[in-house]
């Protein structure tokens, strides 16, 4: 060991001229490349923040794609305009575990990355622990949380991705009862934030129809929901909504429903996983009655067409969960603000760019600012949803429901 | 009076389904002195093997649900050989070991198969009726199954000289090697034996519900607390404790519904087990 | 016995230096990452601490989120109330969950081996459940937001910067806490996780040593509790699932579930971990398992313990006879 130090300490002294040179032309090299990247390539850094392990990861996986999506598009048509210079999109993952520590990590995170502008984070809890972090840190987020807190005036770097409940739950429980004639419905969702958000909400857009509702929350994990089924069944409501439990739970509830002889309509406002609920139902004849809420009107020929290029441009088929769209639409309206601020590292010029700039999407179409009403900011990018209808035993496909009109 | 009946008979098919699934759970323990915490990864291995088999190579339901118990007793044979056998005199490594393959069990489930439900139902459709009372065939076949498994171990276990090796090993390890029998031997079977009744649980099962990446978790707190309620490694105690949990989340579910039924169902078990601090049949408490 | 008190005495002094020196940290950096990962890393080092004196009495405890949730919520509700200085949040959360801990020490204590681990378990997701059920005190399912910064006289604590000068603060703490526990009680633990029965009937009452145990180990938990609380400014359910006990568990154990400076150790490498595989999307959650089962299998006795091993057979020839430190208890 020690003579093997000898050696090379040797054969350092002697070669010591060489390495001068040697460590000289690096740096030259190093500053000349280091300059030439400078004047050709500058970079956007977006982040994808979202669940992408657990329970929950089909949502984060899904924003992920959309925002990957938009930056190889991007880069595709040789990048984004920032000042006088063309620069590459780049985006960065964190995995936010679906809950509040996760989220705030994550946005420290990507603040030492120097990612300013995140698309996500995307359930309840996350929202709660990354707002205040990220502005603190100076980032902008567009998280798709449904809670009654999911942006606010004292975050004004925080933005909504999407329609919230109090948006769209009205308008499709109106049309729901005029479709199925409902007297009577049981809301049921998970126990924690992401079930009492948007279960209480729906719940009171029913209540505000005239339509007698009870609200039901199982705990979060449970498998056999028998019991709650037989729970229902004593209820006997004309209709079941589904509200925002996790695909497998909805699936499993409509299933096992209809095994006990319940023959009235179901809903679904809040959460995605309708193909799950329509297979385990056993087709769409066996469900008979369905209504549902989609992010986006799925039907649409401009959606279809984004599946199109996705594929084209990702080599991959687009992931089933519609948080695809609304992420993809946020992070093509924050490459725009980028444009129109001139800066991408600037996250308060960027948001005021974003509050001038008219929400246009080349697959969603046209949208609009809102959030006032519900909660005193307006950061909310509405875009139409999609309502979804099966009446006796037919599918009548997914409808565009227009929320330019609602609070 | 249907609901009282009805819940009796979910109560039932909850406590059949508990009792398959916590056996494994329960011999790992009483035999190695282990948690496993890769009990849930088993039972989602069962499921997704059962519908790979299904789905990918075409095979009947039963081919399936057999090939996913074989694939699962291997794969616990293997893991215990490679990784837990040379830990199993400590109790908290193994533990260890099997939370980082429950971890990795969970990634690879949802990298290969995606983390949106499989498409995986029951054969067979359609229920037997009877007023506002029913059961379905599907049920009515997986508590057919289980009791006939569970019945099939406990002769396995109390009536063959591998039974009768594996319960001096639980009793009393350094006698049980003193009198010539191999710990090396039988370990890797036990815990083989144990997964593959696991896997078998999940592949029967998860058909009747949903089958996700995500069931892991709530499948290892319930064999956990039903095992320890029932008692250290105590196989009749398991049962028991399957069927007391089953009734007890039944009827406190439908008719307390949500929070306040899971509520009532861990104060139960916290009160039996300040009541008789060794679980319902259980000997002495074994070192954590 | 003398060698094996100054060894502890060493590895403890260690661990103090090691949380003393995260104190230079948002000195030397602005670094978002850098700091969050301090932050973190000193909550988990306190929650592993309490999870540690209870394996020094043979007790593997599942509550310690329970415990977390809470002093964090009785601190998030003192400061909401308008009591905001440190000191009384620190004692607030301390006291809050000792206090709890005391009766229910009282009724569980009884309780050995896999039979404590369930009770602890579910002790964690009753108390998850009440949160749910309490929305007009707890907040619910949305829990506490917007809680108010903590303050030292005329200063607000609500910096990067300073927020990880509190948890440090937490941490250590918590450590010379659990030295003093440990050191003033360390042979009767010691003699009632070796044996119970004999130790008793050499007429040491085991129970009252266990109780104190587990009333500072949920202290400890409580303020670590208050520490994430105050560095997410929220008190929310989900920060105190039962899930989260087993990698409390985990950092100690891979760390060495012996001494101090283990639970130190094991929150290091394992919230860096974390961190790091956070960025690795769907893969985290594998990479995880993946490294615990490694470093288990290559150090048993924990990273500390193997250190330990290591250095006492380099050096057999160092001060003292007895160079077997990490086998001493066994």
């Amino acid at each position: 060991m020690t003579g093997m130090k000898f050696s090379q300490t040797c054969d350092r002294d002697r070669r010591v001229g060489g390495y001068g040179l040697h460590v000289a032309a690096a740096i030259v090299a190093l500053a000349a490349a280091s300059g030439a990247a400078q004047a050709q390539e500058c970079q956007v850094k977006l982040g994808a923040m979202g669940p992408m392990s657990g329970g929950a990861a089909a949502w984060g996986l899904a924003l992920r794609q959309g925002v990957e999506f938009v930056a190889a598009q991007a880069n595709a048509d040789g990048g984004v305009q920032v000042g006088d210079r063309k620069c590459r999109v780049s985006v960065m993952s964190y995995d936010s575990k679906y809950s509040a520590e996760g989220a705030a990590s994550a946005a420290n995170s990507m603040a030492s990355d120097n990612i300013k502008l995140i698309i996500g984070p995307v359930g309840s809890p996350e929202a709660t622990g990354a707002k205040p972090v990220a502005q603190r840190n100076g980032q902008i987020t567009f998280n798709s949380s449904y809670a009654k807190d999911a942006i606010g005036p004292e975050t004004p770097l925080a933005f909504h991705q999407l329609a919230g409940p109090a948006q769209w739950a009205p308008k499709i429980v109106a049309a729901a009862k005029q479709k199925f004639g409902i007297k009577s419905v049981v809301v049921v969702a998970p126990n924690d934030q992401g079930g009492t958000d948007v279960a209480s909400v729906n719940a009171k857009a029913y209540e505000a129809d005239g339509i007698r509702t009870k609200q039901e929350y199982y705990q979060r994990g449970t498998t056999n929901f028998a019991p709650l089924v037989t729970r229902i069944m004593n209820e006997n409501p004309d209709a079941v909504d589904t509200a925002s439990s996790p695909p497998a739970d909805g699936a499993t509830m409509v299933k096992q429903l209809l095994e006990a002889g319940y023959g009235g309509v179901f809903g679904r406002l809040g959460g995605p996983g309708t193909l799950e609920i329509i297979k385990a139902a056993g087709g769409v004849k066996e469900l008979k009655n369905f209504y549902w809420l989609e992010l986006v009107p799925t039907e649409d020929e401009k959606i279809v067409a984004l599946q199109k290029d996705f594929k084209t441009v990702m080599k991959a088929d687009a992931p089933n969960n519609t948080l695809l769209y609304t992420a993809a639409a946020a992070a093509r309206m924050v490459l725009k603000a980028v444009t129109a601020a001139g800066t991408a590292d600037d996250a308060p010029a960027v948001a005021k760019a974003l509050h001038n700039l008219e929400p246009v999407d080349p697959y969603l179409g046209k949208g609009t600012w809102k959030g006032k009403a519900a909660f005193g900011i307006q950061q909310e990018l509405v875009f139409p949803v999609g309502l979804g209808l099966i009446v006796d035993g037919k599918s009548l496909g997914v409808t565009a429901v227009d929320l330019a009109d609602s609070k | 009076m249907d609901g009282l009946v009805t819940t009796a008979i979910i109560g039932l098919s909850l406590g059949v389904e508990y009792a398959l699934l916590s056996l494994g759970f329960t011999l790992i323990f009483g035999i190695l002195g282990v948690i496993n915490f890769a009990h849930g990864g088993f039972y989602m291995i069962g499921g997704y093997a059962a519908y790979a088999a299904v789905h990918f190579a075409g095979m009947p339901f039963p081919a399936a649900v057999a090939t996913a118990m074989l694939v699962t007793a291997l794969l616990g044979y293997v893991c215990e050989l490679l990784l837990i056998d040379r830990y199993v005199s400590d109790h908290l490594t193994p533990m260890m070991i099997t939370l980082g393959l429950y971890l990795i069990i969970s990634t690879a489930l949802i990298v290969v198969f995606g983390p949106e439900p499989a498409d995986f139902s029951f054969p067979i459709r359609g229920s037997l009726r009877s007023g506002g009372i029913y059961i379905t065939y599907a049920n009515l076949i997986v508590l057919l199954v289980c009791a006939t498994v569970i019945a099939a171990v406990y002769l396995l276990m109390y009536r063959t000289d591998f039974g009768l090796a594996l319960r001096a090993m639980a009793d009393n390890r350094e006698v049980a090697t003193a009198l010539g029998m191999r710990p090396a031997q039988y370990f890797p079977l036990a815990f083989g034996l144990a997964t593959g009744l696991a896997g078998l649980t999940g592949a029967l099962v998860t058909p009747t519900l949903t089958l996700s990446p995500f069931l892991g978790d709530s499948i290892l707190g319930m064999s956990f607390l039903i095992v320890i309620l029932g008692g250290l490694g105590s196989l009749g105690g398991a049962v028991i404790a399957s069927f007391i949990v089953g009734i007890v989340e039944a009827y406190s579910r439908v008719y307390l519904g949500g929070s306040k039924g899971a509520l009532a169902l861990f104060v139960v078990v916290l009160i039996i087990l300040v009541v008789r601090p060794n679980g319902l049949m259980g000997r002495i408490g074994r070192p954590a | 016995m003398r060698n094996m008190l100054r060894t502890i005495a060493f590895t403890d002094w260690l661990s103090i230096a090691i949380l003393l020196a995260f104190a230079i940290v948002p000195f030397l950096t602005g670094d978002f990452f850098t700091l969050s990962l301090t932050n973190q890393i000193l909550i988990a080092v306190t929650a592993a601490l309490s999870v540690h004196i209870m394996l020094r009495m043979d007790l593997l405890s599942f509550a310690v989120p329970a415990f977390m949730a809470i002093g964090g919520y009785a601190a998030a509700m003192t400061a909401q109330a308008g009591a905001t200085n440190l000191v009384v949040l620190l004692a607030v959360s301390f006291a809050s969950a000792a206090i709890v801990a005391l009766p229910l020490g009282a009724l569980v204590l009884r309780l050995r081996g896999v039979y404590f681990v369930l009770v602890t378990f579910i002790f964690t997701e009753i108390l998850q459940l009440l949160i749910f059920e309490t929305p007009g005190l707890t907040g619910g399912s949305n829990g506490i937001p917007r809680i108010p910064a903590p303050t030292l006289g005329p200063l607000v604590l609500n910096t990067n910067h300073l927020i990880v000068l509190v948890s440090i603060c937490v941490a250590v703490i918590a450590t010379v806490v659990t030295m003093g526990l440990t050191r003033r009680y360390g042979q009767e633990f010691a003699s009632i996780e070796e044996n119970e029965t004999l130790a008793q009937s050499l007429g040491l009452v085991a129970w009252h040593y266990r109780t104190i145990g587990f009333v500072v180990a949920g202290g400890i938990a409580g303020m670590a509790g208050f520490a994430l609380v105050n560095l997410l400014l929220t008190a929310h359910p989900t920060s105190f699932t039962s899930m989260s006990s087993v990698f409390y568990i985990a950092y100690v154990l891979i760390g060495g579930r012996r001494t101090i400076l283990g639970a130190v150790v094991g929150s290091c490498l394992l919230v860096w971990a974390t961190k790091v595989f956070s960025s690795h999307g769907e893969y985290s959650a594998g990479f995880f398992g993946l490294l615990l089962i490694i470093v288990v299998t290559a150090a048993p006795n924990g990273l500390v313990g193997l250190a330990q091993h290591l250095l006492g057979r380099v050096k057999p020839r160092s001060a003292s006879p007895r160079p077997e430190v990490a086998d001493a208890h066994v």
